[in-house]
Order: structure tokens, then sequence, then C-alpha cells
């Protein structure tokens, strides 16, 4: 796999070179310049000399691992010497269209015990190991400004083939009045740092455990609306308030051995929302670092802690109040200069805690968990990123303690597509522990899994927030 | 209790709108925007900039602090071209300020009236690196464009603030003449350098080519975006080195060790250069910054 990244990265320019150069960086080979002196031996030198001043040389033009830079197109063929005005801008009043694509090849030695709904699903069954690809997500995204009132994002996917789904789709005001945003349709909610971003955002893979454990396989997110106000402050707040009318997970079939995690929304009543509120406050310390922070809170109906049996599902636990507090830093270093020497650094923690009611024979109380993350951009190219996952902080009965560790390695091409080599390993060391209630997957488990990403986009796809 | 603290805060916010007499607060994506915003405002204006001036324009982080810069403002100017579209628009959406959205008379492109160079003539494609469909975004050195993007930014104030729209326009033609005066006393500088063979390191100096008369050889990066890599920079110093090449010229905001090493090789000089105000703590306005891009370039050849 590393070395797959390797020969990649040492191949950066020349794939797309219009005259077709066979020579790669690392291929010493005296590539003939057109139209130039024989290579003599000097020129051997040369060629030497920049492979290694490049190798050291961390920075060099202006691109990868930041949004693009739209600089015109050095090759003469490509521009006109006499421009023409009328020929300015393609006026098109179709949306921006993007497309990304997510796939990997990989090995999972158990299924995962708390599946985001975009994190790949190779063909894993209890029991056995997996071995194998999968196309982790397609993500059609279609933005554009509405009217002089709106604007509006739609982003449609297809996880892992299995059919079409509404990732979000709103609109957002944009001339309200007293600083205020309102946001409508169905949209991830703005809930901690990680719910709100696609999976191209990610630094890992998967997503963090706390995403299914807490939010949902699909993190929170479905039809509601928001309200949003930028505090008038010398520092950035922002207030969010949200409702949804979430649906809760469908019941496992017959024949699924494992718990799925309890869902903390959509149960009870159809009227029944889930509300959210979250604050977020933003600090730059001088030009280098930055400090983002956030509180948030959920509140909503758990449709219950699935158990599966031979003959069907138990639901213990039906119709409980949820309450989530969630706390989540962000913290990043990166000089203004940035391609000086291509290097920042991002420290990402997050942490809910979940408190259910007490019901008849299902004890609530509180869990919780969390997860730290750092990435550190070593190169221009290049990103190492380590992350710790803690589940059961404290355990409860519809929650117990599982581990993980997570490493992934990112080389980014282009700013549109990257390729990124990822290694976990999970410890479940118990599960949920209802009294006189035995769930059937057997606790304590390890489980291991690596896969080889690659993401690509096409299209014009909008920039995100920081 | 914490509700009636909630609407007394929103009538804060809504009680902001500036007094008649207050100045136009303008807000820009690069300083050099800003700077001339202050040669047609004057005391009218108060002028912030987002990026820095030592900052490469492309890859400014869309901090939420700069949020806070744009809810505050009348007066939204930019580059354009797509320049900025890597960090700006999340901004613009994220400063809830109406006065300033696409569209509005608070938001000014500063490229519209700019004879764009650069623009594709073929289909373009990712393939060509990080291409640019609208053509090339940095123009904003050579004196004529400085002018082009000073009358709209005037036309645009005298809309907001109808009230100083005569002192607009009388600043705007003292502008013109010192950009005129300027030139002048620049001609042996800017007649020195013409004819001079160069490489760049983006192909972000075309404008001041075109004004200059500078031939432009090569580029370090092979396609914009792409680093450069060692076939590319060989076939490049040959070229160098068959065109005699004098001066390779490269922004202040990048790491040079690249460009230095090619400058070498190629038997020429590195430069590197201010592109924008505030790049180096003298240079404080476009006059002074167009002076020290001349003064460097010809005492170099």
């Amino acid at each position: 796999m590393l070395i797959l990244l390797l020969a990649l990265s040492a191949a950066p320019a020349q794939a797309g070179q219009p005259d077709g150069g066979p020579g790669t960086a690392a291929d010493a080979g005296p590539a003939k310049p057109a139209g130039s002196a024989d290579a003599g031996p000097d020129d051997e030198a040369l060629r030497r000399e920049l492979e290694k001043a490049l190798g050291k040389d961390a920075a060099a033009a202006a691109a990868a691992g930041q949004p693009p830079p739209p600089t015109p197109a050095p090759d003469p063929a490509i521009t006109g010497a006499a421009p023409l005005p009328l020929l300015r801008g393609t006026q098109s009043l179709n949306p921006d269209i993007a497309v990304i694509l997510d796939t990997e090849g990989g090995y999972q030695r158990r299924p995962f015990l708390f599946p985001s709904g975009d994190d790949p699903a190779l063909r894993s069954e209890e029991g056995k190991k997996s071995l194998g690809f999968a196309v982790q997500e397609i993500e059609v995204a279609f933005q554009a400004i509405v009217d002089p009132y709106f604007r509006a994002d739609v982003f449609l996917t297809i996880p892992n083939l299995t059919g079409l789904e509404v990732e979000e789709a709103f609109g957002t005001t944009t001339t309200l009045p007293w600083n205020l945003q309102v946001k409508a349709g169905s949209f991830r909610s703005a809930f901690g740092r990680q719910n709100g971003q696609h999976l191209h955002v990610q630094d890992f893979t998967l997503r963090p455990l706390l995403n299914a454990a807490f939010l949902g396989g699909d993190g929170l997110r479905g039809p509601g609306a928001q309200v949003s106000w930028l505090a008038p402050l010398p520092f950035y707040l922002t207030l969010h308030a949200e409702a949804f009318s979430l649906r809760g997970p469908e019941q496992p079939g017959p024949g699924t051995t494992l718990a799925p995690p309890v869902a903390s929304f959509g149960g009870g009543e159809p009227s029944d929302l889930t509300y959210t509120a979250e604050a977020k406050a933003f600090f730059p310390l001088g030009e280098e670092w930055s400090i983002f922070a956030g509180l948030s809170g959920a509140t909503g109906v758990s449709p219950g802690l699935f158990q599966p049996t031979d003959t069907g599902v138990n639901v213990l636990g039906a119709n409980r109040r949820s309450y989530l507090v969630g706390a989540d830093l962000y913290v990043k270093w990166k000089p203004p200069n940035v391609a000086r020497g291509y290097n920042s650094v991002a420290w990402q923690t997050e942490a809910i805690w979940r408190h259910f009611e007490d019901v008849e024979g299902v004890p609530g109380g509180w869990d919780g968990g969390l997860y730290t993350q750092v990435v550190v951009q070593v190169d221009r190219r290049w990103f190492l990123g380590v992350r710790g996952d803690v589940l059961g902080l404290p355990t409860s009965s519809s929650l117990g303690r599982t581990l993980r560790a997570a490493g992934s390695i990112t080389f980014q091409m282009s700013e549109f597509a990257r390729l990124r080599a990822y290694l976990e390993a999970e410890r479940a060391v118990s599960g949920p522990s209802v009294p006189g209630v035995v769930f059937a997957a057997v606790q304590p488990r390890d489980s291991l899994a690596a896969f080889l990403q690659l993401e690509i986009s096409i299209g014009a796809h909008g920039a995100h927030p920081f | 209790m914490a509700m009636r603290r909630f609407a007394l805060l929103a009538a804060l916010a809504l009680s902001s709108p500036k007094p008649a007499a207050a100045a136009v607060r303008v807000v820009s994506s690069i300083p050099t925007l800003g700077s001339l915003a202050k040669e047609v405002g004057g005391d009218r204006v108060e002028v912030q900039s987002l990026a820095r001036g030592y900052q490469d324009p492309h890859f400014v982080e869309p901090k939420p602090s700069l949020m806070l810069l744009l809810n505050r403002a009348d007066l939204l100017l930019y580059v354009g071209l797509e320049l900025e579209i890597g960090w700006l628009p999340p901004l613009v959406l994220g400063s809830r300020n109406a006065k300033i959205q696409t569209g509005e008379l608070g938001n000014l492109d500063c490229s519209r009236a700019i004879p764009v160079l650069d623009i594709p003539t073929i289909r373009v494609d990712r393939s060509m690196g990080d291409i640019h469909p609208q053509g090339n975004p940095h123009y904003w050195l050579p004196p004529a464009n400085a002018k082009i993007v000073a009358r709209e930014i005037a036309q645009r104030l005298s809309q907001i603030d109808p009230s100083s729209a005569a002192t607009y326009q009388t600043n705007l033609a003292a502008f013109n003449d010192r950009v005129d005066a300027a030139v002048k006393r620049w001609q042996p500088m800017t007649a020195k350098v013409r004819g001079t063979k160069v490489v760049t390191y983006h192909k972000s100096w075309t404008y001041m080519s075109q004004w200059l008369g500078l031939q432009e050889i090569g580029y370090l990066e092979p396609k914009p975006g792409i680093p450069p890599d060692p076939d590319h920079l060989f076939r490049l110093i040959q070229a160098m080195r068959a065109e005699h090449v004098q001066l390779v010229l490269a922004e202040d905001f990048y790491n040079l060790n690249t460009a230095r090493l090619v400058a070498e090789k190629g038997g020429a000089k590195l430069l590197d250069l201010p592109t924008d105000v505030g790049a180096k703590p003298q240079i404080k306005d476009w006059f002074t910054l167009v002076e020290t891009v001349l003064k460097q370039l010809s005492s170099s050849v």
C-alpha cells in the first residue's frame, strides 16, 4: 500500500504532461529536451541536482492542500494572445455541479460495531474476514444562488452503491436582518464539528465512533429548520437553534446477531421533534494560530435498544427521552505564508455525553464518548493523522466500552484527488448490559481494518468553511 | 430572562446601521484594492483588508474572524476572476451581511472593466492544472488597470454614499493625475526593462509583462498549481540558457529555494518581488508598490 503511495507521489506532474514525456521525478534517465543540445554529463549532474533540490524543498508553487489556486495555464496553446472581451466567462445560470467519488480496497477482520452510513462496507459477515473493494460514496452536489434572498445546496449521495440518499438539500437565506440566517430543508445539524462535515472533508477514511454511537449512522441530519445568529461582539460567536423530524433506524432483519447501537433520536410519536442548540466561538491567536470551539445540546426520543433474537427483535427501553451534550475544540497552526513551508498542524477533539431517562426494566443514566485527532501537514502534498476513540465514558445499560486507534497517511495529488492509507485497531471491551438480557454478540472482541482510499472530485464544488 | 437578553442583543444588532455622516466601511480581499479605495475615498472611507500583503491571495484561510469584518462592511472589494474562490464565498455567506452579497451594491468585483488577459481559447479541463477559465486575475499592478479599478470604486462609492459623490470624483481625478505623473517619473526605469527576457514562477506577471514589454520565456510551474518537477525545470533551464534569460521573477511569499537554483543554473538573476500593498512595511500604497517592483527590475538589468 505504502509502496503504491510512494510510487504515485514520485510522479506528480508527468502524468498529464502535454508532451507525454515518459520520465518520472524518480527516473534519472535523460529525457532529452526538445530543441536542446545533447544531454552530456553536465546535464546529468544538473538533473540530479534538481531532483535533490526538489526533494528537499518543501515549498514550490501554490496549490495542494489548499483551496484551488486559479492562476491561468502557462501553456500558450490554451491561452489567447489577443483576448476577446466578449468571450469572457461562459454565462450560465446552471448550478455548480460536482461529483465526488470515494472508493477503496481494504481488509476488515470483523464487521464494524458502530458503522457510519458513509463508512466503506466491504462484504462483511460476522465471524468472517473480508477483503476486497468498496465504493464508499458517490456524492453529487448542486450549488447555486437562487435569487437575491436565498442560496441552495443539494447533495445527493450513493453510499456503498446501496441507492440514492439525500445527504442534504436546503436553502439558506442571504439577506435577513439582525445578523440572522435561516436554513430549511434536509441538512446536517451544526451539532459538534464532524457532524456538519461531508465525507470528503474528513481527515480519516472512517468517521469517529461517536458519530454512529450517539448521533446515528448517518449523523444527526434530516428534514428540519435552523435559525442562527452572529452575535455583535468583538469576537466571532454564533448561536444556532434547530428542530428536526427524524426517523429512527430500521429494525435489524432476521439473522442479525449484532445489536446495532441504540439510536438517540427518531422514536416516539410522529410529532416528537428533535431539538438542538449550538454555540460556536472562534479566536485567532496571532496570524498562525486559530481556536474554534463549540458547545452543543440536543434532545429527542429514542426508539429503543434493539436486541436481535432467534425469532425476531426485542425492543428495550423504547420512547425514552434522550439528552445530549457535546463539546468540540479545533486548534490549528498554519502560517499565513503557507507556501514557504507547506506545514500545518490541526488538533481536533470532540466529546458527547448522553442521558437517558429510566424506564421499566432498562435503567437510564449517563454515557459518553470522545475522540481526539492530530493531523500534521509534513510536506506540500503529505498529511499524517492519528486518532484515538473511546466510547463508554462512562458506560451505561445502552453503551459498553469500545476503544479504537487509527492512523492515516494522505497524499494529496492536487486539490481534486487524494490517496489515503488508513489503518485502525478496535477493541470492544464490553457491550450493552441491560440486567437480565443477553446480547448475542460476544464481548470482548478485537478487530483490525485497513483501507487504501482514493478520493476524486470533478466539477465545480464550493469552498468549505473553516 | 435569557429571552430578554437575546432581544436586547438583537436590538443592538439592529441599531448598528451607520448614521449619515459616518465613513463608508470598505473591506477588500487584498490590501491593494483597499489602498485604491483609500485613494478615491479619502477620509470618507474606513478600509480593512481580509488578506495580508505578504500572503498568497489564493491561500487565505477562511477564518470565522474574517466574517466579523465582512459583517460590518458597507462595501466589499475583490479581485474576481475566481482568484478568491477558494475562501471568500463561505466568508460572505457567513457574514450575514445583506449589503455585500453578490448582486448587491456593496459587492464589487473589481475585474468588471479590466481588459482580461489569458482567457482560454480552447476547452479547458483540470488536466491542465488548476486552470482559470475566466482569465488571469493578477491585473492590479499596471497603471492603466489601477485607474480602471479606482474609477469603478469611485463610481460604486458614489452610489453607496451619494452625498460625497463630488469628493469621490475629485479624488479620482487627483489620483489619475498622480498616476500619470508617476508613469512619467518612472519612464527611465520602464524604458530600461523593455524587452527583458524573464521566467516567472507563476503565470502571474502577464499584465506587467504586457505593460513593460517583458518577454516571458517560461514558468517554474509546469502547470498552474502543479509543483515544479525535475524534467520540467531541466527543459526550462535549457530554454533559459538558449534564450539568455536575465531574470527569474517570483512573488515574495514563496519558498524560493527552487527558483534560486533555476536562476543560478539558467544564468539569470532571481528577483523576489512584492505584489501587494503591505508585502513589506514600507509599501503603503499602490504607488510605492509599483515603484518598488520597477526599482528592483530596472536595477537588475
